[in-house]
């Protein structure tokens, strides 16, 4: 079973968020949606769970009671200790009692936070608030889990943590949806979809996304098109969309970070070309 | 990458086994580090390590309880403040100024001629900051930062939420500072702009554990990867048995995990896996570093 | 620097309506509006030889009503419910002046024209013997603390909610949009109620305020001005994207009620020109309210005015408000047909939102 979004368009004014974008949440997976700030990664989280409404195309989700969400800002009410927050929102999906300690001591648990119970979500480090507050999205049990940046600003440590629970949700059987700034983490998941200003710019497998880039890209020392390279770590990469062997430079597997920069580069250039 | 060389590296900032004590709270503990001119310098750890209290210290926002902190080889004071540019977490624009107005004002405070606006900022010369996408607003806060030219870059976590390619022209611009022999201190939580630096620092509970080259930041620190076509299974089973297990792409990563006793794990379990020892990543390295520190943690730190 | 001021605040709009508006109200204000002496009085002459006596009495007293028949009960009561400001009772022999004395400037004025006029008539002033100020500011002061919790302090609540994000997430759960504003409008109110009842007490504890009439009238005037002032706290919060600029609409709004409610300078004193702007807030009528009850003791009925104005005031604010948080609250609305377990729902959407 898939949810999802299909040929979405929202606007905002004269302004395009969304242009024509489709992409399908197949259960017990991870997909991810990866862009930069501006492309319409959160436009398109938040109209699956409801909060923006498509000027065109269609959605697929389950009922309400049966999302998690976790927002960009937030996730937890700063106010309120941890025990706290976990009895609001269990209250509001129906939870109290035996029944909420059954969901939310397991997960407190895995998230390392049984022990800061009643501590203040604002007294809390940053990893450990998104923690409570994917820990919160997770409560109504969600056959759809929505996660908006969900390890953007956090520590390394705290990222793989997040990491796992999030691939244990989808082991559990959840759809999961998740939006990233870090490649890294989108490679490791079953599907992404890469956004820019609205469109699609790469969508499928992370070995298909790689795969799709045309031509081939090099390793060198130094770049004989300084639009078409960028740095990557100590060296310097540089695409070549005609695939012709460059004299000098070594040609590399590219990583999907390559593929995204290159498409990227791509689309600026193509942009100018045009009158 | 080439460097020019100067006469001999100025240290542009260093600690001196600084220590700073908030109440009970050992924020920062006997940490010596320095910057020359014309490296990059990495500055690693979890949130909490201490990472921004030592920056702060460095720049003189904060005085240390305990040892030193040296800018230019003097303790820091607001006359080197014009040697230094600093750009926070935050970024430190004004959202209802223009980008021209931005620089201006910035250009004004350190007493620097009427900037002309970058040619990769031009478009948005006459735009309201608050309204720009926040890689452009980085960028703008890059520029403002270089005005006037300082000695000492101090960066604070300089693109995190931007897209890999405005990433990887932010990080060009670091390097051709760097280049041109300015110092540059850099915190980050991408591993692979970590890599890009000259030296890294790693903290963890407020003392510098680790320093040099990634290969030093790793410490010998090693990983174990499962290869399995059941990664569920044998992410569960991992998990349940309290090991740091990760994911990569399909394979389940354990960091400092023991090959042969997880191979035992996993045979009781029914998981057919192929298991094999591998370098760890400093991600990883600062995983190992954090579960320690939680095993054995004291009240005071959180 | 200055220049970068001057930049910022070209930019925002808020500060400059207020830099540019204050000056102009308070201008109005103490040009029309602060007078502190009355013109002419509500008068009532009760009593065998009332019409004589009423062309004998000076332009000051302007005459409503003439009750030949009537008694001193007849006048007292039409004090009480504030139809008039002095009435003169004449029976066999003496003539009494009755004087309103909860609408203290009119009293001041109409006592110091009688000592002047003749010793044929007794003075008395009723409800306010000693015509004392804190008698007549504390029930209006009651009001502008309430005000102030009501808009300043629901309004930064709700705000405070947006500006952390966590409103996005409350938005998603299954919570009907009236459960969350009941929700965040009650503790306010419960907490707002007992203010009332507190500062209540308090004044007339420390200053002798009495309280002549109906606490349940005085419940409910207060109940409907608290619903005005929390509507109006829950509607700055949707048009404010952060605390500092809630404070700053709901000073807006507290300012004129302050100078314009009658708290300070009577409403009879008032050119007309600028008193109709009176009519339109709400602590104009808490004030008739409370003043009436607690040293006059007006009966419910006299009150109908305040309280009704009051009763349309909290149905527009309030309903307006929640409109705009609901928005806020349901931005997509989507038919549900609840989910079995195999099928998922499909929504098509055409149109925006």
């Amino acid at each position: 079973m898939s949810y999802g979004v299909s040929d979405a368009w929202v606007r905002f004014g004269s302004q395009a968020a969304l242009r024509g974008v489709s992409v399908d949440v197949p259960t017990g997976q991870v997909t991810a949606v990866v862009g930069g700030d501006g492309a319409g990664k959160t436009t398109l989280l938040r109209s699956l769970v409801g909060r923006v409404g498509l000027d065109q195309g269609s959605v697929a989700v389950p009922a309400r009671e049966r999302i998690g969400y976790l927002p960009a800002t937030a996730g937890s009410w700063l106010d309120m200790s941890v025990q706290e927050n976990i009895d609001f929102v269990g209250g509001a999906y129906g939870l109290a009692g035996q029944a909420l300690a059954q969901r939310s001591d397991p997960l407190l648990e895995r998230a390392d936070l049984a022990g800061v119970r009643d501590r203040l979500s604002g007294q809390l480090s940053g990893g450990m608030r998104r923690k409570l507050g994917f820990c919160l999205a997770m409560l109504p049990d969600p056959e759809l889990l929505v996660l908006d940046e969900p390890s953007t600003g956090v520590d390394p440590v705290s990222r793989v943590d997040l990491w796992r629970l999030i691939s244990e949700a989808a082991a559990n059987g959840s759809a999961v949806l998740m939006s990233t700034t870090y490649l890294d983490e989108a490679e490791r998941c079953a599907s992404l979809l890469v956004l820019h200003d609205g469109r699609t710019l790469l969508s499928g497998t992370p070995h298909e996304v790689v795969s799709s880039l045309p031509g081939t890209i090099v390793s060198t020392a130094t770049l004989s098109r300084p639009d078409f390279g960028w740095r990557h770590g100590r060296e310097l990469r540089e695409w070549f969309p005609e695939g012709r062997q460059p004299t000098g430079g070594v040609a590399i597997t590219p990583g999907l970070e390559d593929v995204v920069i290159a498409s990227s580069l791509k689309l600026a250039l193509d942009g100018e070309e045009q009158p | 990458m080439t460097r020019q060389s100067t006469a001999s590296p100025t240290l542009l900032t260093q600690s001196r086994a600084v220590s700073k004590r908030f109440g009970h709270f050992d924020a920062v503990v006997d940490v010596s580090m320095n910057v020359a001119g014309g490296e990059v310098v990495g500055l690693l750890g979890a949130n909490g390590a201490g990472k921004t209290t030592l920056i702060r210290i460095l720049l003189g926002l904060i005085g240390a309880s305990e040892g030193e902190a040296l800018l230019m080889g003097a303790p820091p004071s607001r006359e080197q403040r014009s040697s230094i540019g600093y750009v926070p977490q935050s970024l430190g624009l004004y959202d209802d100024l223009t980008v021209k107005e931005n620089l201006d004002f910035t250009a004004s405070a350190y007493s620097q001629a009427r900037p002309s606006v970058p040619a990769d900022l031009a478009d948005h010369a006459d735009t309201l900051v608050g309204d720009l996408a926040l890689g452009t607003q980085r960028r703008l806060a890059f520029a403002c930062a270089l005005l006037h030219r300082p000695a000492l870059l101090v960066l604070d976590e300089p693109t995190s939420g931007v897209d890999p390619l405005s990433r990887a022209r932010l990080w060009d611009t670091i390097h051709q500072q760097a280049d041109a022999g300015v110092g540059v201190l850099v915190t980050t939580h991408y591993m692979q702009e970590a890599q890009q630096c000259h030296r890294l620092l790693l903290m963890s509970g407020g003392r510098l554990v680790a320093q040099g080259s990634e290969h030093d930041v790793i410490g010998g620190t090693t990983a174990v990867e499962i290869s399995t076509d059941d990664w569920a299974a044998a992410f569960s089973v991992l998990e349940r048995a309290g090991e740091a297990v990760t994911l990569d792409g399909t394979d389940v990563r354990v960091a400092d995990g023991d090959a042969h006793r997880l191979q035992l794990v996993l045979e009781a379990a029914g998981v057919p896996a192929r298991i094999r020892s591998v370098p760890a990543t400093i991600e990883e390295r600062m995983t190992v570093l954090a579960r320690a520190e939680r095993v054995s943690s004291t009240p005071t730190r959180s | 620097m200055i220049l970068k001021e001057f930049r910022e605040l070209r930019r925002d709009r808020r500060t400059l309506a207020m830099l540019i508006a204050m000056p102009l109200l308070l201008l109005v204000v103490f040009g029309y509006a602060a007078n502190f002496s009355v013109d002419t009085v509500r008068t009532a002459v009760v009593g065998p030889q009332a019409e004589q006596a009423t062309t004998q009495l000076p332009a000051f007293f302007d005459v409503t009503t003439v009750e030949p028949d009537g008694t001193r009960s007849t006048a007292e009561d039409l004090l009480q419910r504030g139809e008039i400001d002095v009435a003169f009772v004449s029976s066999t022999g003496s003539a009494v002046a009755l004087v309103d004395g909860s609408n203290l400037f009119a009293a001041q004025s109409i006592v110091s024209v009688l000592n002047r006029l003749s010793d044929q008539v007794t003075t008395e002033v009723l409800y306010n013997p000693e015509l004392k100020t804190s008698w007549v500011m504390i029930p209006a002061i009651i009001g502008l603390i309430l005000t102030f919790i009501g808009t300043i302090i629901t309004s930064i609540g709700l705000v405070r909610e947006r500006q952390t994000g966590t409103l996005e997430q409350l938005a998603v759960m299954p919570i009907k949009p009236s459960t969350v504003i009941f929700g965040k409008i009650a503790p306010y109110f419960l907490v707002a109620s007992i203010d009332m009842a507190l500062i209540t007490v308090l004044g007339m504890w420390l200053f002798s305020v009495p309280f002549n009439g109906n606490p349940l009238v005085f419940a409910l005037g207060g109940a409907l001005f608290l619903f005005v002032v929390l509507g109006l706290g829950v509607f700055i919060s949707t048009v404010s994207q952060n605390a500092g600029q809630a404070i700053q609409l709901a000073f807006f709004f507290l300012l004129p009620q302050i100078l314009l409610s009658g708290m300070i300078f009577p409403l009879d004193a008032m050119a007309a020109g600028v008193r109709w702007i009176a009519y339109f807030l709400p602590l104009t009528y808490f004030t008739m309210i409370s003043r009436g009850v607690m040293l006059r003791g007006a009966p419910l009925d006299s009150l109908w005015l305040p309280i009704g104005a009051l009763t349309v005031m909290a149905l527009l604010v309030f309903t307006g408000a929640v409109l705009r948080f609901r928005r806020d609250l349901a931005p997509t609305r989507r038919k549900r047909v609840s989910t079995t377990e195999e099928g998922t729902e499909t929504d098509t959407q055409a149109g925006s939102t």
